[in-house]
């Protein structure tokens, strides 16, 4: 499998002290990919990296197997973005965005950018001030798609939506993912959207990589055990990657879940959500 | 490119009926005396351009315009022109209602000047651009503000002092018999200057 994102060594350091980094990631192409850490963690760094909205201090980063410092303009004909806040200005309407893309993207498809706006109900001659969120959210993620990019690249497209409207972005990005050429990086909070549709999960954290895996490997691999406060010292402590002590019981994450449900039979040994997993990484104990 | 000159136009579409609005005023001062406040268009043309910086920064759109292909570049070359465009556009406005009305009142119409004093006024408008908008880059339209006025203020004080004091008379003569020739140089020469001088702020602008 060919890869879309290759990223080496990539550091990006703030005044505040934060600092990505450094980031190694090789992203297949042909998949959805979801980006997923707490607020502050680095994705909308990285995603900004990825497209030279700010300035990486060290590292290369290949797109289409194309050095981005050298080929920057060619690269981006072929992806679309969202960015996490909303962008385009208020003051215009979907008919401007059509005459401006038009003159912006070599490839800008009108055609499909009024089909689009037709298949989610957005009036081509509302301005955009007078649109709600989700409806500002679908039309930048129609606008993203519509110069037939290759890739998209999208910082938290789905927050603050609607689960009806979310619906139909996420059925949206699986029809654009079924080209095999096409991929998507997308960053968001909202885990269960990643359950439903995302390939693999990066997984950022104070500016570092924790976790790369592929999405039903860590559903499947990674589970909680569930026990009570006098029953935890039971659990051999190899087997814990991390725990949280509640008031009555406590849940422990553990990896290798078949096994460790075998290992561990008169424990409930449930299946992981991203967001317990995130959580359990980020909050719980490491070390017992 | 011209996605984000036509960007820019169409933001200040609705700033474009007060623009009718002045000129209008101004024909009619013109029909009815000798009031030549022909600048006034052009200069208010200049501000309203400076207005779609607001509108990029309040709707963020920078950070989205720089993924765009050769987005940084286009943004930048894109403001200089769709300014120079609006102001020579209401420059020629502003004169064809000048003629309009001599025509009408049966005045006769000196050509030269009418061309000498309409490009003095472009010349004087784009200086604004190529002092303000390189600020503008650098420090972002918020902060460009408080500079642009404290810089504006500094050389009216520093003018008034010192005008007294300086013979302009040889200045004038030579702008008068050469100015046709010598000011689009100047223009072009220090636009250049000015649009290489924003451009290298902006492309290491984050946001």
């Amino acid at each position: 499998m060919k890869n879309v994102i290759e990223i080496k060594n990539l550091k990006k350091s703030y005044k505040d002290n934060f600092e990505l980094g450094p980031i190694n990631l090789n992203i297949p192409s042909g998949l959805i990919i979801g980006l997923i850490g707490e607020n502050g963690a680095g994705k909308t760094t990285l995603l900004k990296s990825i497209l030279n909205v700010v300035k990486i201090n060290e590292g290369s980063i290949k797109i289409f197997n194309k050095d981005f410092k050298k080929e920057e303009n060619i690269i981006k004909e072929e992806i679309g973005v969202v960015l996490d806040n909303t962008f385009f200005p208020e003051l215009l309407s979907p008919n401007d965005i059509n005459i401006i893309m038009k003159g912006i993207y070599k490839n800008f498809d009108s055609n499909l950018f009024f089909k689009y706006l037709k298949d989610f109900n957005l009036n081509s001659k509302t301005i955009i001030k007078e649109m709600s969120k989700g409806m500002r959210k679908k039309l930048e993620i129609i606008t993203a798609l519509s110069h037939h990019p290759k890739l998209l690249i999208l910082d938290e497209p789905t927050s603050g939506l609607d689960p009806v409207v979310r619906d139909e972005i996420l059925e949206l990005f699986q029809t654009f993912i079924n080209d095999e050429e096409h991929s998507i990086i997308f960053s968001t909070h909202i885990t269960s959207d990643l359950e439903k549709i995302a390939d693999k999960i990066i997984f950022i954290d104070n500016g570092k990589v924790l976790l790369e895996d592929e999405c039903q490997e860590i559903l499947n691999n990674y589970g909680i055990l569930k026990c009570s406060l006098e029953e935890f010292d039971k659990i051999d402590k190899d087997d814990i990657i991390s725990y949280k002590k509640n008031k009555y019981n406590c849940e422990i994450l553990i990896n290798n879940r078949s096994k460790l449900k075998k290992k561990y039979k008169d424990f409930i040994v449930d299946k992981v959500t991203l967001e317990e997993l995130m959580v359990l990484m980020i909050k719980g104990v490491k070390e017992c | 490119m011209l996605g984000f000159i036509k960007k820019d136009l169409l933001l200040i579409k609705g700033n474009l009926k007060s623009l009718i609005f002045v000129i209008l005023i101004y024909f009619l001062l013109m029909a009815t005396g000798d009031f030549d406040i022909s600048f006034i268009p052009p200069f208010l043309s200049t501000m309203i351009m400076l207005s779609t910086f607001s509108y990029d920064n309040y709707n963020n759109f920078d950070a989205y315009g720089i993924t765009l292909p050769n987005g940084r570049r286009n943004m930048v070359l894109a403001k200089y022109l769709s300014t120079i465009i609006l102001v020579i556009i209401t420059t020629l406005l502003t004169y064809l209602a000048s003629i309009l009305i001599s025509c009408f009142k049966g005045d006769a119409i000196d050509y030269l000047y009418l061309l000498n004093s309409m490009m003095m006024i472009i010349v004087a408008t784009t200086f604004v651009i190529i002092f303000m908008y390189p600020i503008v880059f650098k420090f972002g339209i918020e902060k460009a503000r408080i500079a642009i006025f404290v810089i504006v203020f500094g050389i009216a004080i520093l003018g008034s002092i010192l005008l007294p004091y300086l013979d302009l008379t040889n200045i004038i003569n030579f702008l008068d018999n050469y100015g046709l020739v010598i000011l689009p140089i100047f223009v072009i020469g220090f636009s250049l200057l000015s649009y290489f001088l924003s451009l290298k702020f902006y492309l290491k602008k984050e946001f």
